[in-house]
């Protein structure tokens, strides 16, 4: 009844093949992309954070000579309009490092959604049962260091918010007095209050170059 | 005229990674800062928890509107005025039901109160 095929017991040999290696890719596969999908996880939470970060810091760089240049300016300026623009001009860069690192601005949403990230990542992985306990182990503490060094970015991204707020009110509040002070002549007082704010900018120049150096992009 | 020219590439450099112009800063603190916060929304949009009972928000220029959520219902706290690179600080009192809106500064009409900055 069954007679003997060559060709259809190759065939099957064949077939038999493929569907072992089939089944062994099936198995091997997912550690494979498991790995990479973690990788590609770990990469997606942060990469964007650690890039703005990075920019954000080539910004304050900047910026940083600015306020340098405007206090040498208005330390040496006898003309009383002119500090007044010149506290202008450094309120409106201050303005904008403000900008970049507001509680709505993208930097700190990004730090906070990647400090959620990880802390949900941590969830997962505590429960997780499918690796060894070693690479599990490798996983968790990966991600502990990850969560640690996104939480100290964010605390710098707070401390810069606060100095960057109340540099940006002892300007106005001064331009402002230096506007009262201009409008009933008291040039000679106007001045004076324009050099005194140079101490001040300087320390807030000094604390940017601080903040430049703190903060580091998480996994670098 | 050079350093102006240096300074305007260099703003010009900036804002391919910086906010745009015509926004100002409002400055909300809770009062005390350890309170439990209330629900707050700024121009309609919901504000998280402030950290440190502070938080500093971008605004584009113009009044905004702090509000507060009551009983499902969002009530207006203060108007609040958003001027070109300026900060305004209003503090909100959490321990009073319903929460009280404080500003350094007052202006606008009668009925039409406007914290400044």
């Amino acid at each position: 009844m069954f007679e003997a095929h060559p060709h259809a017991d190759r065939r099957l040999v064949v077939m038999l093949l493929a569907s072992l290696l089939a089944a062994s890719t099936f198995v091997l596969l997912p550690r494979t992309l498991l790995a990479q999908t973690e990788t590609a996880d770990m990469a997606t939470a942060d990469d964007e954070f650690s890039r703005q970060l990075r920019d954000l810091k080539k910004s304050f760089g900047e910026v940083a000579r600015q306020i340098e240049d405007g206090a040498q300016i208005i330390d040496r300026t006898q003309d009383p309009e002119q500090g007044r623009k010149s506290i202008q001009e450094l309120r409106n860069h201050v303005g904008r490092l403000l900008g970049a690192v507001a509680d709505n601005g993208e930097v700190s949403k990004l730090g906070a959604k990647a400090l959620s990230r990880a802390d949900e990542k941590l969830r997962t992985l505590e429960q997780e049962t499918r690796f060894k306990p070693d690479e599990k182990q490798f996983l968790i503490d990966k991600w502990r260091e990850l969560r640690a060094s996104t939480e100290a970015a964010n605390r710098e991204l707070d401390r810069a918010r606060r100095d960057f707020a109340e540099l940006l009110r002892t300007l106005q509040t001064n331009e402002d007095y230096i506007d009262e002070l201009l409008q009933i002549r008291e040039h000679e007082k106007a001045l004076v209050v324009i050099h005194q704010l140079t101490d001040g900018i300087r320390d807030a120049s000094t604390k940017l170059q601080k903040l430049l150096g703190a903060i580091k992009p998480p996994g670098a | 005229m050079a350093r102006r020219i240096t300074c305007a590439a260099a703003l010009l450099a900036l804002t391919g990674c910086m906010p745009e112009s015509g926004s100002g800063y409002v400055e909300i603190k809770l009062n005390p800062a350890g309170a439990r916060p209330p629900v707050l929304y700024l121009d309609g949009d919901k504000l998280a928890a402030p950290k440190g009972g502070v938080a500093v928000l971008r605004q584009p220029v113009g009044t905004a509107k702090l509000q507060v959520e009551a009983d499902g219902a969002k009530v207006l706290l203060c108007s609040v005025a958003v001027k070109q690179n300026r900060i305004t600080t209003v503090t909100v009192s959490a321990l009073d039901r319903p929460p009280r809106c404080q500003c350094a500064r007052i202006g606008g009409s009668e009925g039409n109160r406007v914290c400044i900055g």
